[in-house]
């Protein structure tokens, strides 16, 4: 999968065709093998334009960039991303009108190993769901699975269960990089550093990040798209998709709801009810 | 299932911490104005008995119920949380406990998933004319409570020196 070349070609149209202001895709670390984000706002800085196998990371995060709020955007998605996006407009934080997406048909981007990531070999969606133009072939959706960690770890009992995620919890550092990373998390002010609620206070303790990283995954609840830009970006590589696949797999599994940000207009599990949802753990 | 080693109560997440012999569970009960409130006032009016354990609050509707009091009760004081709505059909908002529904379930799978006994977070429909049932539930919460022993996890005064 390498779309360089395509990515570089389009974005120097959409420059000269004077259809956007930015450009938003990959470059090369400069040190390693390694990509990260970059805004282009120059057409001659189009060359540094990449797209491969290591382009991991999700880009519609930088819609709520300083540089690319109310401007024309040019963007590339993956199929993961472009859920994200999906949802974005479904959630009017940004403009359809506004966006020139490029989508991916994509086959899983690598880790530093050359491993594929878990994420892309449990892949649904592999197919960018809004685009403008598509590269690759679409090789249409798969099929959902129960995650791997979620199974082994659900077979275990109460203590040992408990014992594992106080270490998770206790290892965080609250640095919040998991909430600033996600494409979904875009509220000006968040909840969770509201001075108000004096559990915050103190910050860096178990219970400060237990209180934070579960109602930051009970707010994603029914909205993350599994593109792990969190874990991605956690210094302590906590499996903060542990909370998130689980969350997927209930709601999946309890309110037959399609997976986040699949269909157009539709605003996730929490969105909305049915009369048939179970009922039998109320008394 | 009871949490006991050498007949002793203890924490059914933490077999470690050993429940002093006079220990009372605190209970958090989270009831909307419309129904529960109302069914707990007429259970009282009523004269009818129930354990003390249960602290009561009261909310507009049980869909104003953010996951966030569940967390913050377990992580304070409570060593367990009722909430208490409308039955379904009857919310006072139309269909407020059908959205409260959803968010329960998941509230309480995630909960039960990182290491919270799963009787810690209990639901409940009582509507305004059930006295009776609002104090059969509070005695079985209770009676459920009691057997899994104090809660020691995540609790905020642990931390906070």
């Amino acid at each position: 999968m390498d779309y360089t070349n395509q990515i570089r070609e389009i974005a120097a149209r959409l420059f000269s065709e004077n259809k956007i202001d930015v450009f938003v895709g990959y470059r090369m670390t400069g040190f390693d093998e390694n990509q990260v984000p970059v805004l282009i706002r120059d057409p001659k800085e189009v060359p540094r334009l990449v797209f491969n196998d290591k382009s991991v990371f999700n880009l519609t995060n930088y819609l709520k960039h300083e540089h690319t709020r109310g401007k024309r955007v040019g963007l590339v998605v993956k199929g993961c991303d472009s859920r994200s996006l999906q949802l974005l407009l479904t959630e009017s934080q940004v403009k359809r009108d506004r966006l020139y997406v490029v989508g991916i048909a994509c086959e899983g981007v690598v880790d530093d190993a050359g491993q594929k990531y878990q994420n892309c070999q449990e892949c649904v969606f592999p197919d960018a769901v809004v685009f403008d133009e598509m590269l690759g072939t679409p090789k249409g959706n798969g099929q959902y699975q129960v995650n791997a960690d979620i199974r082994e770890l659900a077979s275990k009992d109460l203590v040992e269960r408990r014992a594992y995620f106080e270490e998770v919890f206790e290892n965080c550092i609250r640095c919040n990089a998991c909430r600033h990373s996600c494409p979904m998390c875009y509220c000006a002010k968040c909840c969770i550093d509201q001075e108000s609620s004096t559990l915050y206070n103190g910050a860096n303790t178990t219970s400060a990040a237990f209180h934070a990283l579960m109602t930051w995954s009970l707010h994603l609840a029914g909205r993350c798209v599994d593109c792990r830009n969190c874990e991605k970006a956690c210094p302590s590589h906590l499996p903060l998709h542990l909370l998130h696949k689980w969350n997927e797999q209930v709601i999946y599994e309890n309110f037959q709801e399609h997976l986040a940000g699949v269909h157009e207009g539709d605003r996730g599990a929490f969105y909305k009810y049915s009369l048939q949802d179970p009922d039998d753990f109320i008394m | 299932m009871e949490a006991a080693v050498n007949n002793q109560l203890v924490s059914i997440e933490k077999p470690e911490i050993v429940a002093p012999p006079d220990w009372q569970p605190v209970i958090i009960g989270i009831l909307c104005n419309w129904c529960s409130y109302a069914g707990s006032d007429l259970t009282g009016t009523s004269r009818i008995q129930y354990p003390p354990n249960i602290r009561i609050i009261r909310v507009p509707c049980s869909s104003r119920v953010d996951p966030w009091f569940l967390i913050k009760s377990l992580q304070t004081t409570a060593d367990g949380v009722l909430v208490s709505g409308c039955h379904p059909g009857d919310c006072h908002y139309i269909s407020g406990n059908y959205y409260a529904r959803r968010r329960f379930l998941v509230t309480k799978k995630l909960l039960h998933f990182t290491g919270f006994h799963e009787n810690r977070i209990q639901f409940s429909w009582v509507s305004a004319a059930e006295g009776p049932k609002f104090a059969k539930v509070v005695a079985k919460v209770t009676e459920d409570i009691k057997k899994l022993g104090p809660l020691h996890l995540y609790k905020k005064e642990n931390f906070e020196k």
